[in-house]
């Protein structure tokens, strides 16, 4: 049978939103006699009592360990790198010299430095850290925003799940759970001084009431459409994204959540007024007003990413002296930020990329891709700050102990959710499909178990 | 367990006189310990094998002194000589199959080419991420799933400091070493010493491990068994597989096989042939062989009985209905009933021209009796111009016809010359060979374009098989296609066919910049060019795909005019099965074979036998892609009802017609049309249409958003055709409906001009947006909702207007207008 958005009452009249058409004059049983996806949505389900968030900033092309955040300053030159590791604010934890904020918040964050899975090609690694698993024949897995809006769904008129500012090719879509748990593209700059999502307003002509009207008379139209291929995904999709557009459209806390102009000039040049910086204040901002999962993409393509192979068109080794601050200054304004406003605890913040980079340099000055080792950073939503978790050999080639795969990443994202990994999702073909497979155990460590 | 077993085998035999068969038939073993794995299955010749019941059977040898068998089935050579080996079920059923044997007493071959690079192949060394990597792995790289055994010998014996492999003591070489954990290995635990694939390896180390030769027998054939099988969910099914050489051998080559599903959440298999199924439908699993692939097709049927009348009374006009209700019946799915004259009208002329009729025309044809009425639809709209526009666009889809690297009056150039070959219905295997036959100004000569937008011989080659015969070999360009049978051979081979283009006064990259530019550029035919072969070193003669004879250069013959010949002959399948499964998927809303850009082998048509037909039909009728059109549109299939009938669980097998929303050219042109005031393009004359623009780069965020392809790629995913947020967004409160329904040029400014009532009004607007007059209760409910007529007031006629255009921006919002249904 048809799920839409899992098992909800079948009387959907019981579960009219707030903010429906009992007050639009004229037109108010309209809203009371159709059904929904806005009714469904607001009677969306929680597996957990725990409410933590998550911002995911992907780093696309995949950020060399030893220069960043697993120095190796014994091995060789050629694969040290020329970037010094300076000390952190915890004995024993030592990043490079190009993250000297960071480094005043060790105590804040965990290393993972023993990732490793073996798939050396962006699209796939891509679909692997960010799904879990490797891209399989048949079947889609989703990206955790998605399954985050499956399982909890929106909290208040915003969407669940944020993706900023543009979609990656892999690993970001809903997969076998369907288009109606696509993510929120928001699909323009945040950096830009014009920024402002399009037609979230309309125009100055059509008065909230008209705009309500609309509304009523296209769900009026719309019961004759109700035998048409109910279970069509296409259709089911462009209701639910009605219901969502119109429930950002009808509220000025939604509307103002994507309104930059509001943060302090301070605040903003702190991320850095650039795309990321200014992607990270944004999911900051997201969060705060009841977005469930931002994810920020540090790129939307390879060029001028992380991904310095060295010889044209990639950058070398020296893009790291630009890519470096950015990561640094967003990323510690970001924990600074949700700390001071008590955010930190309920937001579990993750950045990785897709893979590692070779330990050593090419003769073109880069690295080349390495997803048999990486690092990668967990703050907040109850990690345990100031530990590393798992190491690497002497040259970061790969894990020495520790090793940790992307599944349990994903586990531990789960986990810090709390959305319990027996959780089942509905698959394909209606079949069940675990969150995570069974036997995949959280990082226990990262939650101050020993 | 047993017993529910053969019960549950039993139960099947219901539907079809079943018979036991062991396979595979015809086994010959040769050399000592040669082996062969048996199944014992249950099949019919419609179904296929019906299940797997080698686990239920006792197994016996007529002559063990010949060859022996397990009591798992399998057989091993013993000496030579001829034995029946037989299976016999609890129930006293057997089946039997006859076994030869040959040279028992020679030991079994162990060469590099065939034995040790498919050890190598299984066990993942020369896998993508592993050896098989562009760079190797840790300075030690195997050619990619061993397509260059040389090289690979190469790299084992002569690298590595010689200690990959050590004839002295085969055991200390690292190729033994590594994956046997005895010392470290990246890639982690491959091998078993106990195991075959060690022996293997071991023996032809110690026989002197020897190279690849050019006499050593060559991979002819592979085999699957069985090739079809009809079974219920979660069952197990053993698949076979035997490779066939050229000095007459064949071997079971089941455990070294690499094996994939079309789709896992139908049936998986596993590393070693077991084959699952676990939900309904249909997956195809093949496999993977020194470069040879097999195809084993699994059914697994929808649950429940249905009576035959029901498919016995379905409406059937032509061969295609025969056909979809064959399939539909076997698959156990209902078809709907056939849309009302309404739906038909509205989803013919969206499919067939991009157009909404208008309401007048709407009114007209659901009033007309004539019984043959849809078909004289079908006829009138195949002559209309917007269809040659909608058809013009579309293959200007296929062809990337955009504006990124032509000049706009190329771009205009070949744009226009598309749109003159669908307005005079050229055939498709002219229209095809125009373009690969193209010479002249690519100011005057549309076609000649084509090689303008692809310069290199090897991207010709690449864009011509994806583009006309749905067929991806650009993998082959480095390597042996890993998931297809295309070499790197076929790859050159075909390139060279484009070797000797020439091209006068090119302007590269970088002049689209200018939109003025009026530079022309020539095609000619060069009397030199060669590919080189990066692996060989050398040119390949020019030799078309899936052939053994390579084309000869005559004098003054331009390569390409025996290319287009093999390229668009009806004797070539891919080409005729690429464009009626284009065609197909564009009514239909999804292709016989599916993705429809996807025609590879392996890739399995939902319904085979109807692709066939429609291939048949369209070189019968000399390739007249109207007459193609004509057959799917009269149809009963393409007439049948969106409403679901007891077949929802169907989006394959065209039980009912597929709902899907409008693309964005043609949602723009009829939210244009249906508004009367048409959208304006930079540098385009008022008037035009969104499908009549030749250029896929003409600035349109609505058409942007709405996902109109870039024309940067050749795929289907390149259209986007979901919706999303900032879609609806842009509905709601963009200027896409808004400024339409506001301007005073609009019609609804000259329905209000008409004086029409509100009646009136709800009537025009439901009749010329959506093709139906509103029910009497829909009716009723929008007229209370505007209030009494009457009041003439001026505020009482701009609340009327605002409430007018709410209602229309409300109709157009609807899943009714804005999808095809």
């Amino acid at each position: 049978m048809l799920r839409l958005d899992g098992p909800t009452s079948p009387n959907l009249c019981q579960t009219v939103h707030r903010r429906d058409f009992l007050h639009a004059g004229s037109l108010a049983f309209l809203g009371l006699t159709l059904p929904g996806f806005l009714e469904l949505k607001a009677a969306g389900r929680t597996t957990s009592d725990k409410d933590v968030n998550c911002i995911l900033l992907f780093l696309e092309g995949g950020a060399p360990q030893m220069d960043t955040w697993d120095p190796k300053p014994d091995a060789p030159a050629e694969i040290r790198g020329p970037y010094k590791p300076i000390p952190t604010n915890v004995s024993g934890i030592r990043i490079t010299e190009l993250f000297p904020r960071m480094a005043r918040h060790a105590d804040k964050f965990a290393l993972i430095r023993s990732c490793y899975h073996t798939n050396p090609a962006h699209p796939q690694a891509k679909t692997w850290m960010q799904t879990g698993r490797p891209p399989l024949p048949g079947i889609q897995y989703p990206h955790p925003g998605c399954v985050v809006d499956n399982l909890k769904g929106a909290r208040g008129d915003l969407p669940a799940h944020v993706l900023l500012p543009y979609r990656l090719d892999k690993g970001q879509g809903p997969g076998f759970l369907g288009k109606t748990h696509e993510p929120f593209v928001i699909d323009s700059d945040p950096s830009d001084p014009s920024f402002r999502v399009r037609d979230l307003r309309p125009p100055d002509y059509v008065s909230a009431v008209r705009a309500r009207r609309r509304i009523s008379f296209r769900r009026l139209i719309d019961r004759s459409f109700l035998d048409f291929e109910e279970n069509c995904a296409e259709s089911r999709l462009l209701d639910a994204n009605f219901s969502q557009a119109y429930r950002i459209v009808s509220s000025r806390e939604a509307r103002q959540s994507f309104d930059l102009t509001g943060e302090p000039d301070r605040l903003r040049q702190s991320y850095g007024m650039n795309r990321f910086g200014q992607g990270c204040l944004l999911a900051r901002r997201l969060v705060e007003r009841g977005v469930r999962f931002v994810t920020v993409n540090m790129f939307d393509d390879l060029a001028g990413s992380w991904d310095i192979h060295g010889q044209s068109p990639f950058t070398s080794l020296s893009a790291l002296d630009t890519l470096g601050p950015m990561f640094d200054h967003a990323f510690s304004s970001l924990l600074e930020d949700l700390r001071q406003r008590g955010l930190l605890e309920q937001t579990l913040v993750v950045a990785m990329g897709e893979f590692g980079r070779s330990p050593k340099i090419n003769p073109a000055g880069g690295r080349d891709h390495w997803p048999a080792c990486g690092t990668l950073i967990l703050a907040g939503g109850g990690v345990a700050g100031g530990q590393v978790i798992g190491s690497s050999d002497r040259t970061a080639s790969e894990p020495r102990d520790r090793p940790v795969e992307p599944l349990e990443i994903l586990a531990s994202l789960y986990h810090a959710l709390g959305i319990s990994l027996h959780t089942e999702l509905d698959g394909p073909g209606n079949r069940p499909v675990p969150v995570v497979e069974i036997g995949v155990e959280p990082i226990r460590e990262l939650f101050g178990a020993a | 367990m047993i017993s529910t077993l053969l019960l549950a085998a039993s139960t099947l035999t219901v539907s079809g006189a079943g018979s036991l068969a062991l396979m595979p038939p015809d086994i010959t073993l040769q050399g000592q310990d040669a082996t062969q794995r048996l199944i014992l299955i249950q099949r019919t010749p419609q179904r296929g094998s019906e299940a797997d019941l080698t686990r239920e059977a006792t197994f016996s040898s007529s002559s063990p002194g010949v060859a022996r068998v397990g009591a798992q089935g399998v057989v091993r050579a013993s000496g030579d000589g001829e034995a029946r080996i037989t299976a016999r079920l609890p129930d006293g059923r057997s089946a039997s199959v006859r076994v030869r044997v040959r040279s028992a007493g020679q030991p079994p071959p162990r060469d590099f080419r065939n034995q040790v690079r498919s050890v190598m192949t299984k066990s993942g060394c020369n896998s993508g991420p592993c050896h098989g990597a562009g760079a190797g792995q840790n300075f030690f790289k195997l050619s990619l799933r061993g397509y260059s055994p040389e090289e690979d010998f190469r790299a084992l014996t002569r690298e590595g400091g010689g200690r990959r492999i050590s004839r002295q003591e085969p055991s200390r070489s690292l190729i033994l070493l590594k994956p046997t954990l005895a010392v470290s290995h990246g890639g982690g635990k491959l091998l078993e010493t106990d195991s075959l694939d060690y022996r293997i390896v071991a023996d032809w180390i110690a026989g002197g491990a020897k190279g690849p030769a050019p006499d050593d027998p060559k991979i002819e054939r592979l085999e699957i068994h069985p090739s079809q099988a009809t079974l219920r969910p979660g069952v197990r099914h053993r698949l076979v597989v035997r490779a066939f050489f050229s000095d007459g051998r064949s071997e079971d080559v089941t455990r070294w096989g690499k094996y994939t599903s079309s789709d896992a959440s139908v049936a998986r298999v596993g590393e070693d042939g077991m084959a699952e199924t676990a939900g309904h439908g249909e997956a195809t699993l093949s496999v993977w062989y020194l470069d040879r692939i097999a195809a084993a097709r699994i059914s697994v049927p929808f649950p429940g009985e249905l009576p035959a009348e029901v498919f016995r009374n379905a409406d059937r006009h032509n061969f295609i209905d025969d056909l979809v209700l064959e399939k539909l019946q076997q698959m156990r799915i209902p078809p709907s009933d056939l849309c009302t004259d309404s739906e038909f009208l509205r989803r013919a002329s969206l499919d067939a021209a991009g157009i909404l009729p208008t309401g007048v025309e709407a009114k007209r044809f659901v009033a007309d009796p004539d019984p043959g009425k849809r078909s004289r639809l079908v006829d009138a709209l195949l002559e209309r111009s917007e269809f040659a526009d909608l058809w013009a666009y579309k293959w200007s889809d296929l062809l990337l016809v955009s504006s990124s690297k032509l000049t706009p009056a190329a771009t205009r150039t070949f744009h226009g010359w598309i749109r003159q070959a669908v307005a005079e219905n050229k055939p498709w295997d002219r229209l095809v060979e125009e373009i690969i036959t193209a010479s002249g100004s690519n100011l005057a000569n549309g076609p000649a374009n084509y090689y303008l937008l692809h310069d290199e011989p090897t991207a010709l080659a690449e864009n011509m098989t994806l583009t006309f015969m749905g067929i991806s070999i650009n993998c082959a360009r480095c390597h042996n296609h890993p998931l297809d049978k295309w070499t790197q051979d076929d790859y050159y081979h075909l390139s060279s066919f484009f070797s000797r283009v020439g091209r006068k006064n090119d302007l590269g990259y970088g002049f689209a910049d200018n939109p003025n530019s009026l530079k022309e550029t020539t095609i000619f035919t060069a009397s030199r060019g060669e590919v080189i072969h990066p692996r060989l070193g050398r040119p390949l003669p020019p030799r078309p795909l899936e052939s053994a004879e390579s084309i000869h250069d005559r004098p003054g013959r331009d390569r390409r005019l025996p290319l287009a010949q093999w390229l668009t002959s009806g004797e070539n399948r891919y080409f005729v099965r690429a464009v009626v499964n284009r065609v197909w998927h564009h009514f239909m809303g999804r292709g016989l074979v599916h993705p429809a850009d996807d025609m590879r082998e392996t890739n399995v048509a939902s319904n085979p036998r109807l692709l066939e037909a429609l291939a048949r039909e369209l070189v019968r009728s000399e390739f007249d892609l109207k007459s193609l059109i004509r057959s799917i549109m009269n149809s009963a299939t393409y007439q049948r009802s969106s409403r679901l009938q007891g077949n929802s669980h169907d989006r394959k097998y065209h039980s009912h017609y597929l709902v899907r929303r409008l693309p964005a050219e043609v949602l723009l042109d009829v939210v244009s049309q249906v508004l009367g005031v048409p959208e304006s393009f930079a540098g385009y004359p008022e008037g035009v249409r969104a499908l009549q623009l030749p250029d896929s780069r003409v600035n349109s965020y609505a058409l942007t958003l709405f996902g109109r392809p870039a024309r940067e790629i050749n795929s289907y995913s390149e259209r986007v055709r979901s919706s999303t947020v900032p879609q609806v967004l842009h509905l709601l409160n963009g200027d896409l409906l808004s400024a339409k329904l506001r301007s005073p040029e609009g019609k609804l400014q000259r329905m209000l001009d008409e004086g029409l009532t509100d009646r009136e009004m709800v009537r025009r607007i439901f009749w010329s947006s959506l093709s139906r007059p509103p029910s009497p209760g829909e009716e009723a409910e929008i007229l209370k909702l505007f209030g009494p007529d009457g009041d003439s007031s001026a505020s009482r006629e701009q609340k009327r207007r605002e409430l007018l255009e709410d209602f229309w921006a409300g109709v157009m919002m609807s899943k009714e207008f804005l999808f095809n249904h």
